[in-house]
């Protein structure tokens, strides 16, 4: 309510339509005449003091006409979204209720009388009912019947789906309970935004219908009526007869849709239409310490910085802090993490693919010993696709549905390459093949719809592989599917890699996958990296305390006692909102210290591996009993 | 895509059927509330004979159902009965009609529609900047603004202060197309603009969440170009929900035409329909209610046409 109250545009419309309202109750407030004063001698005379909109045909005070006019418009509204609201919304309710042929009845009714303009509906009714005004609104009504029963049966849809109504069933309420207790008040703000945009309409077709003269009677007090008579002295008397009417009509409709779009922001909170492809750094140059960046790699990322930025006022959103890591050709480089670590973001931005509104605060990029740290989105486009190929986590959703596979798949061949089209699509039946799909020239003619998860993501691999990169970046390829295609696919991974000896980075929150593929890996946590070492040392040695719970969760490692439950990390990743508090891990960490909610730890150097954590090297020293120990203490 | 559209064609039949029923049961509620017209033709002849000789010259003393049937296979063939007003076919007297409003209508789709996508791709292309900050300013007041307002206005600008076009009345094809164009470029841009809008305001916001998906990223990671994204990927899918849009402002457009012919003095079925609201001339309405949600049932199968074009996955599903 209180950014309802905070909008200067809403407040004016709520006054607009007080002011209406008093015109309806009470018109002789607001107007200075009478209607039936008239005075022929003075018809047409221009806006003056006594007079604020002019005179009319028979000297007529258009001002007080302007207000009495009001009347009308108020009970147009009264009349037609009353019908409509009163027959339409539970027509919707029932019909969303008893679904299958009920529903599917009222439906097709609906869509036919949904073929008649609504105008053309209100001339029909009028026609029987005979000209005037009541006559009109009750032909508006009945179309405006449709739409209710149209929006109420869609919202009610959406909210039968809702897991409470399941409940409120299983516990025994009838239909008609249940509608009226849980689904109807759920569906009153809809349909309240709904009152107001469709009285906007009523109004627009209701005066359209009295300025036609179908309607209102000529000589009437209503908006329509008098753009009626001006348009038939406008040419002699000049045009200005048409703001009296005008004027109120347009304060009104924009009015109603201003309340409606009011009401629909307190009741739903608009998420901002955000974002779009390309990603502005605002740091061009860097602040990364050279001396990180490893030149003699493939691929190198130093100290990369992102942030998102918050509501206003509010300090952006730290999401990766300080990323360092390195690829060197034909190696394999795991990510571990939980969810929410920030693999992906570190991934997307290290391609220069990170979504609006994120930024690179800081960091630099290498590879092949290009900097691509500046590197702007025509050079990008260039690399991606052709250098580094990239594999997302969900196949289908990664698919254009409008585009058939083989469309998609000839692109970076047609973009990157000087192939014509028909050689593209041999190439990418060889690629497909490649992957082990079945069929390949027939599949290239099918939607991506058509494909099942596991074949989508062989065509992602494809797409990914089509140029022959020497980097491929896949990000959790195999999470969103099935365990029998996830080994498919993993052996696919590496039998290709091993025969094009190309670098991969491996993005996952599965360590038995990471035990399977990568020569070297970094955890990590809260937009951190807290260990980087290699898969040997990482399986033998884990130092930082989040990199022993996470191999503690690991079914293998669970001691093989059926009624012990498997192992968990309690406590969830925290949002990347504290960082400057001392260690992330450490409301979770067995091991924490007074010193570790103080000091930040920084990446060393201690043994084989890289850590961040304070207590390191205390850590490895007993490194073969604490593998042990953890193990229990983190199922405490 | 053949069996797609011979789906759909043939779901349209019994929406047909169903718009010649409620049109056809216009007449007899018609007559059930206001007497028939043999009633009210012969109000001064009392002589006993008046009323069955009239009813049983046009054919209303049979049952229902046989008066159904022979309304239904004349209206098949084109004929609509007569006209209470004028005496002459309904069909001849909605056909002078036909020409100026469905020009209008026409004229105000194509230049509506193809402005609102163009805008639309402009402003949602750059969600949050300049260039969307002022189409979205225009848009909110084209669609808040009644088309026969904005044609008040442009008559008064156009016609009467500037004087570059001045219709007054509707030039037919054959008078020349630029002759023609002239006569009713003015209403059809009063109902274009706020077409524009409403397209211009769908399009904005599916063609911003299509560039945020998934496969516009994948795209993006295939290197391809920043406007491929835009016209082969985000596109496409942006105007599935743009097309059902389209489709009920069609019905929209043609209902508010009647208004705002009327506004700049064109003789089109807006005359025609109000001239006999006053006669109560139900054969003409009925004629006109069967012409218009004819020709709204036609473009939305049209429109169901482009959709499968668009939607492969609701092609191969009913195809």
């Amino acid at each position: 309510m209180q950014s309802f109250i905070r909008k200067p545009l809403a407040v004016a419309s709520s006054i607009w339509i007080f002011l209406l309202l008093v015109a309806f109750v009470r018109p002789s407030i607001l107007a200075t005449h009478a209607t039936t004063f008239s005075d022929t001698t003075f018809a047409f005379d221009k806006p003056s003091s006594q007079h604020f909109f002019g005179r009319g045909q028979v000297g007529e005070d258009l001002y007080s006409f302007a207000v009495y006019g009001g009347q009308n418009a108020v009970r147009s509204i009264l009349i037609a979204v009353g019908i409509g609201a009163l027959v339409g919304v539970p027509l919707g309710l029932i019909s969303a209720w008893a679904g299958g042929r009920i529903d599917r009845a009222t439906m097709w009714l609906v869509d036919l009388l949904f073929s008649i303009p609504v105008i053309m509906l209100a001339i029909a009714i009028v026609a029987i009912l005979g000209s005037g005004i009541t006559s009109a609104m009750v032909g508006i009504g009945f179309a405006m019947i449709t739409r209710f029963a149209r929006i109420t049966r869609a919202a009610a849809l959406a909210e039968k789906e809702e897991l409470y109504i399941d409940a409120a069933k299983i516990t025994g309420l009838s239909s008609f309970t249940t509608m009226r207790r849980y689904i109807f008040p759920n569906l009153i703000p809809t349909l309240v935004v709904q009152v107001a945009i469709l009285s906007s309409i009523v109004i627009l077709i209701g005066t359209g219908l009295s300025a036609i003269g179908v309607g209102a009677e000529r000589d009437d007090a209503d908006w329509g009526a008098m753009i009626l008579r001006a348009s038939e002295n406008s040419l002699s008397e000049g045009y200005w007869l048409f703001f009296p009417a005008c004027l109120p009509l347009l304060l009104t409709i924009v009015s109603l849709n201003l309340l409606g779009d009011a009401l629909r922001d307190s009741y739903v909170p608009s998420g901002s239409v955000t974002s779009l492809t390309s990603t502005r750094r605002t740091a061009k140059t860097t602040t990364a310490d050279l001396d990180v960046i490893d030149r003699a790699a493939l691929f190198s990322v130093a100290s990369l910085s992102v942030e998102f930025p918050t509501a206003k006022k509010q300090s952006p959103k730290k999401v990766l802090h300080d990323i360092t890591f390195s690829v060197k050709k034909g190696e394999v480089l795991g990510v571990v993490g939980e969810s929410g670590s920030g693999k992906s973001i570190t991934m997307l931005a290290s391609a220069g693919l990170l979504p609006a509104p994120g930024q690179i605060t800081q960091g630099s990029t290498y590879f092949d010993g290009r900097d691509l740290t500046t590197a702007t989105e025509k050079q990008w486009q260039k690399i991606r696709g052709n250098d580094i190929g990239y594999i997302f986590q969900e196949p289908i959703a990664s698919l254009n549905p409008a585009l058939t596979v083989g469309n998609q798949l000839i692109e970076p061949l047609l973009v990157h390459t000087d192939l014509t089209k028909k050689e593209a699509r041999a190439k990418a039946e060889e690629l497909l093949a490649e992957v082990r799909i079945p069929d390949p020239a027939s599949r290239m003619k099918q939607y991506p719809h058509e494909f099942s998860g596991g074949m989508a993501q062989r065509v992602g691999i494809a797409m990914a592989l089509a140029c022959e990169p020497k980097l491929l970046i896949a990000d959790e390829p195999t999470t969103a599917l099935d365990v029998t295609v996830q080994g498919q696919i993993l052996d696919l991974l590496s039998d290709i890699q091993t025969r094009r000896d190309m670098a991969i980075i491996f993005v996952t929150h599965d360590l038995g996958v990471i035990a399977e593929i990568a020569d070297q890996v970094i955890v990590m946590y809260a937009g951190q990296v807290v260990e980087q070492a290699s898969a040997e040392n990482i399986f033998s040695s884990p130092t930082h305390p989040y990199t022993q719970a996470l191999l503690a969760t690991m079914p293998q490692n669970h001691s093989g006692d059926v009624d012990k439950p498997l192992t968990v990390i309690e406590g969830t990743v925290p949002s990347q909102t504290s960082i400057d508090a001392g260690c992330q891990f450490a409301p979770r960490c067995t091991y924490v210290q007074e010193q570790c909610t103080v000091t930040l730890p920084t990446l060393t150097l201690v043994g084989g591996s890289t850590v961040a954590c304070l207590r390191a090297e205390e850590l490895q020293s007993e490194v073969v009993n604490l593998t042990v120990s953890s193990t229990e203490k983190v199922t405490q | 895509m053949a069996k797609y559209i011979t789906f759909r064609f043939l779901s349209l039949l019994p929406l047909l059927f169903a718009v010649s029923v409620v049109s056809f049961s216009l007449a007899v509620i018609g007559e059930k509330v206001n007497g028939s017209i043999a009633v009210q033709k012969c109000a001064e002849d009392t002589s006993p004979t008046c009323v069955a000789t009239i009813e049983k010259n046009l054919g209303i003393d049979k049952p229902l159902r046989h008066r159904f049937v022979s309304w239904f296979s004349d209206a098949l063939q084109g004929d609509l009965g007569i006209s209470n007003q004028t005496n002459g076919p309904v069909s001849e007297l909605l056909l002078e009609g036909f020409w100026p409003t469905f020009s209008i209508v026409g004229l105000s789709l194509v230049l509506g529609v193809s402005l609102g996508i163009a805008v639309g791709i402009f402003s949602g292309t750059k969600p949050g900047g300049a260039r969307d900050t002022v189409t979205s300013v225009l848009s909110t007041s084209f669609l808040a603004t009644p088309s026969y307002v904005i044609g008040i206005f442009l008559s008064f600008l156009i016609a009467t202060k500037l004087g570059w076009v001045n219709p007054t009345r509707y030039t037919p094809t054959e008078d020349g197309y630029f002759e023609w164009f002239k006569s009713i470029i003015l209403p059809a841009a009063s109902l274009a603009l706020p077409t524009m809008a409403i397209i211009q305001r769908q399009l904005r916001s599916s063609m911003a969440s299509a560039l945020q998906s998934r496969y516009v990223l994948a795209a993006r990671a295939r290197g391809v170009s920043r406007n491929a994204l835009v016209a082969k990927h985000a596109l496409p899918n942006a105007m599935i929900p743009t097309l059902t849009v389209i489709g009920i402002r069609v019905a929209a457009s043609i209902g508010i035409t009647l208004v705002v012919e009327r506004v700049f003095g064109l003789n089109g079925l807006g005359v025609i329909l109000s001239d006999a609201v006053t006669n109560n001339d139900i054969p003409v309405i009925q004629g006109a209610m069967l012409l218009v949600a004819t020709l709204v049932l036609l473009v939305n199968l049209l429109i169901d046409i482009a959709y499968g074009f668009l939607n492969p996955k609701v092609r191969l599903e009913n195809g």
